[in-house]
């Protein structure tokens, strides 16, 4: 009785394996996609995993369906871990998490469960610049007048490990701009509100979201990190600004993440064939003209980036000596 | 002014907005119903279909829906003690009580009333704040928000049982709800507190399943060991007579009503405090318009006023809401988060000029909340009497039914067990406390204001030091505190003396 239920389940296996491997992998008919996102619905990786989600199926060899599913937890650590070590290599999983993921392993977070070099690596969706920006009504224009002016500054900031907190961080403690970061605020929106009582003079954070508040008057950039985008490339750069190679490598650090801002990976062990698959269609999906339209319409800049350049960036992280990990710990916690 | 107010009205009016209202209506109908199913969720959800809308049609259809949830959420808090969505518990204490007494009609009669007038008062407030909005909202600076979060603490005084023992407690409860507050990665030095090592307790208590598991669980093992419907074995004629009695109410109660919708509304405006805390707000002031201490003890119990209050809060406050989004660009709750996506999609900036160029279209908003509720409520009273009726329904039959949706609704807030786990944990730790004679008002009180209370008075210290406590508003909100606090100890007092003299 036991060994004919042996037979049977190996005889499945059997019969399921060709479905499963490579051979006839690149055909997606009557299948479903799902791309599990590391947040909650409403956000900006949310947001673009859903406007991929309707333009990538008429890219793929069959036109599947393609869903998003929303698993948030631990600051999509918890995302992570699934398309790692559950998701079957058979490309009908994709995930989207936390760029920040990378400096998570970097600095051994706990309850990080995967290594970022052996995804599947479909590229980035976007590349997600950060800016500081203070408010147009102080008396500084340029990051030059802040620091000569002799003033503390105030900083609205969310917590340590979102951009808001951690850029300020790096300017205030190796660039020695004379900053007082306040955090605890429950999103950058409210840092926004704080601005406008005059409760705190600038904060940092990426300039998609800070964009609509610029183009009010309100406040205006005057120093980025190493991404950028259109209207901010003359702005000073944080790592321009050191005066140390090491402070130069921890700002470096900090923000090689942000160009592979939105990134999209399927499980490790992803036959050659479904990923070279995958990468053309996120190309010509977020090139097709129906999506720059939507995306222009949401205040999204979509921006492919081919997964080797993607995964050379996450390697690149991964190399540095362990001197200039041990420094960067000390300032930047993995966290929301 | 007048002319953007009916031009508003004829934009809502236009037979295409008007259907996608309907349309949105009817789906936010049964989100709201489903315990777990969010209104927060669903609006994210149904964004990308208003891509190709006008920004009208975008607004009644998302509002349309957005507007309806909470009043529908409030049917399932009072027919099954589930909260049917995050921020209507504060309904489950009294008008599942009265669904138990075999009030339902009538407790579902006051909720939908009061949600009515709380809907036309917070529109009400958004038309009239179009001026001075700016000013007002800028006023509330974070210690302000601390004090208001310290004077809702001090509503647990009235959400205590009398006397020392009581009141004693009551704050414990809400000590323990503002510590449970604090699991999760803290904001200021980003230390993992009380995780065990958990990813799923990094990022903090999801309000659903807690909610879920205090309200339902022990409303669930007692319906079991009762062994009979919701409603008892109560004899049936009365439930058919409710609902009419509930909006007469609404009527006898009508100023607690309208102050319960103001604080919903002011709730609403001050971003940052967040939905849930505006119905409990309005239910710890409910409690204390008992006019002895004898009918303070009512409530809990089955007191209509217990009903009427978060009711009309928990519809007040989206209008609310709705005046940071549109004025400042920085979104009153969740929802309004998703909704200022929404703005994008249509092409709006929200900002100053929502106040002035595009006028009509804020207004068009106002009225879509308010044809929204109307239509709802309508809609609600025709089935009220055949809803009531489950309270009837054999437990036997029931317990299933609710059991899966306690289990899929807590699940639906992160899709991990988890979440199921959390429940279960807190439906222990809620019959616990009913069986040991704790109140649980306090505790979720707590929980709901913990963050904002700890974030806001690191702020005000980390900011101006100790300068923030002598803002006036600071020290206006202070003095109200402890009047919050002495009010039920005075009118015990009273009651004591009159008492004494009588007898």
């Amino acid at each position: 009785m036991k060994s004919t239920l042996a037979l049977t389940i190996a005889l499945a296996a059997l019969a399921a394996a060709p479905l499963s491997g490579g051979v006839q992998a690149a055909s997606f008919e009557g299948k479903t996609i799902t791309i599990v996102v590391g947040f909650k619905a409403g956000g900006g990786y949310d947001r673009t995993a859903r406007i991929l989600a309707r333009h990538i199926p008429k890219y793929l060899p069959g036109t599947p369906n393609v869903i998003v599913q929303n698993m948030p937890g631990a600051n999509s650590i918890t995302a992570a871990n699934h398309v790692y070590n559950i998701a079957k290599p058979d490309g009908l999983t994709i995930g989207t998490f936390n760029r920040n993921l990378v400096l998570a392993q970097l600095t051994n977070v706990r309850g990080v469960k995967f290594d970022q070099t052996k995804f599947a690596w479909i590229g980035s969706a976007a590349s997600e610049s950060t800016v500081l920006a203070i408010r147009n009504d102080l008396p500084y224009k340029t990051f030059d007048d802040l620091k000569k002016s002799g003033k503390t500054l105030v900083i609205g900031a969310t917590g340590p490990g979102a951009n808001t907190y951690d850029f300020p961080l790096l300017l205030k403690e190796l660039l020695g701009v004379d900053l007082k970061i306040v955090s605890g605020y429950s999103s950058s929106s409210d840092i926004m509100l704080a601005i406008e009582r005059k409760e705190v003079d600038a904060r940092a954070g990426s300039f998609t979201s800070l964009r609509p508040f610029i183009d009010r008057n309100l406040v205006h950039p005057v120093i980025r990190a190493r991404a950028t985008e259109a209207g901010i490339e003359q702005l000073p750069v944080d790592e321009n600004l050191a005066s140390t190679p090491r402070a130069k490598a921890i700002m470096a650090l900090r923000s090689a993440p942000e160009v592979v801002g939105r990134p999209y990976v399927m499980a490790p062990g992803t036959s050659d064939d479904i990923v070279r698959v995958m990468r053309e269609a996120f190309s010509k999906a977020i090139n097709d003209p129906e999506l720059v339209a939507e995306a222009k319409k949401g205040k999204m800049d979509l921006e492919y980036m081919p997964g080797d350049e993607a995964l050379k960036i996450v390697k690149d992280v991964l190399s540095q000596p362990k001197d200039v990990v041990d420094d960067f710990r000390k300032y930047i916690k993995f966290g929301e | 002014m007048i002319d953007a107010l009916l031009e508003g009205l004829f934009l809502v009016l236009q037979w295409k907005a008007f259907a996608f209202m309907l349309l949105g209506i009817g789906l936010g109908f049964w989100v709201g119903l489903l315990p777990g199913l969010g209104g927060v969720t669903t609006l994210a959800l149904m964004l990308p279909f208003i891509y190709a809308m006008k920004p009208v049609e975008g607004f009644a259809f998302l509002l349309g829906m957005h507007s309806v949830v909470a009043t529908t959420g409030d049917i399932t808090s009072v027919l099954f003690g589930i909260p049917g969505e995050g921020t209507t518990a504060a309904t489950i204490l009294d008008g599942h009580a009265m669904a138990k007494k075999g009030e339902a009609g009538r407790a579902l009669g006051a909720v939908l009333a009061s949600s009515l007038v709380g809907a036309l008062v917070g529109a009400l407030a958004l038309a009239l704040a179009v001026p001075i909005v700016r000013p007002l909202v800028l006023a509330f600076g974070s210690p302000e928000l601390f004090m208001i979060a310290i004077v809702g603490i001090a509503f647990i005084a009235s959400l205590s049982a009398q006397g020392g023992r009581g009141m004693l407690r009551g704050f414990l409860a809400g000590g323990l709800g503002l510590l449970v507050a604090t699991v999760g990665q803290d904001p200021q030095a980003g230390i993992a507190r009380y995780t065990f090592d958990s990813l799923y307790l990094w990022g903090g208590l999801d309000l659903v399943p807690v909610l879920i598991g205090i309200f339902a669980i022990p409303e669930i093992i007692d319906l079991v060991v009762r062994g009979t419907s919701i409603a008892g074995d109560l004899p049936k004629g009365r439930l058919n007579q409710g609902a009419l009695e509930g909006v007469k109410d609404t009527f006898r109660h009508f100023w607690l009503t309208i102050r319960c919708s103001l604080i919903g509304t002011f709730i609403g405006i001050m971003p940052g405090l967040g939905g849930a805390v505006a119905q409990w707000l309005a239910y710890g002031h409910a409690a204390q318009s008992a006019r002895s201490a004898e009918e303070r003890q009512g409530f809990g119990k089955g007191d209509v006023r217990g009903v009427l209050g978060p009711g009309a809060a928990n519809n007040s406050k989206e209008g609310g809401a709705l005046i940071p989004t549109v004025a400042f660009g920085v979104p009153g709750s969740s929802s309004m988060a998703i909704l200022l996506g929404g703005f994008f999609l249509l092409g709006l900036v929200p900002g100053p000029d929502m106040l002035t160029a595009h006028l009509t279209v804020t207004f068009s908003m106002v009225w879509t909340i308010v044809l929204a509720n109307i239509i709802t409520v309508v809609v609600c009273f025709l089935f009220l009497n055949h809803l009531a009726r489950l309270t009837v329904v054999r437990g036997h039959f029931l317990i299933p039914v609710i059991l899966v949706l306690v289990f899929i609704g807590s699940y639906t807030s992160n899709n991990h067990y988890g979440d199921v786990v959390l429940m279960l944990f807190f439906g222990a730790v809620g019959y616990l406390m009913v069986a040991g004679g704790w109140p649980r008002a306090p505790f979720v009180l707590g929980l709901v204001l913990g963050k904002i209370v700890e974030n806001n008075l690191y702020i005000s210290v980390a900011r101006y030091e100790t300068a923030w406590l002598t803002r006036p508003i600071v020290l206006v909100l202070m003095a109200l505190a402890v009047a919050v606090v002495l009010y039920p100890l005075l009118q015990a007092r009273r009651s004591r003396s009159r008492r004494a003299e009588h007898g």
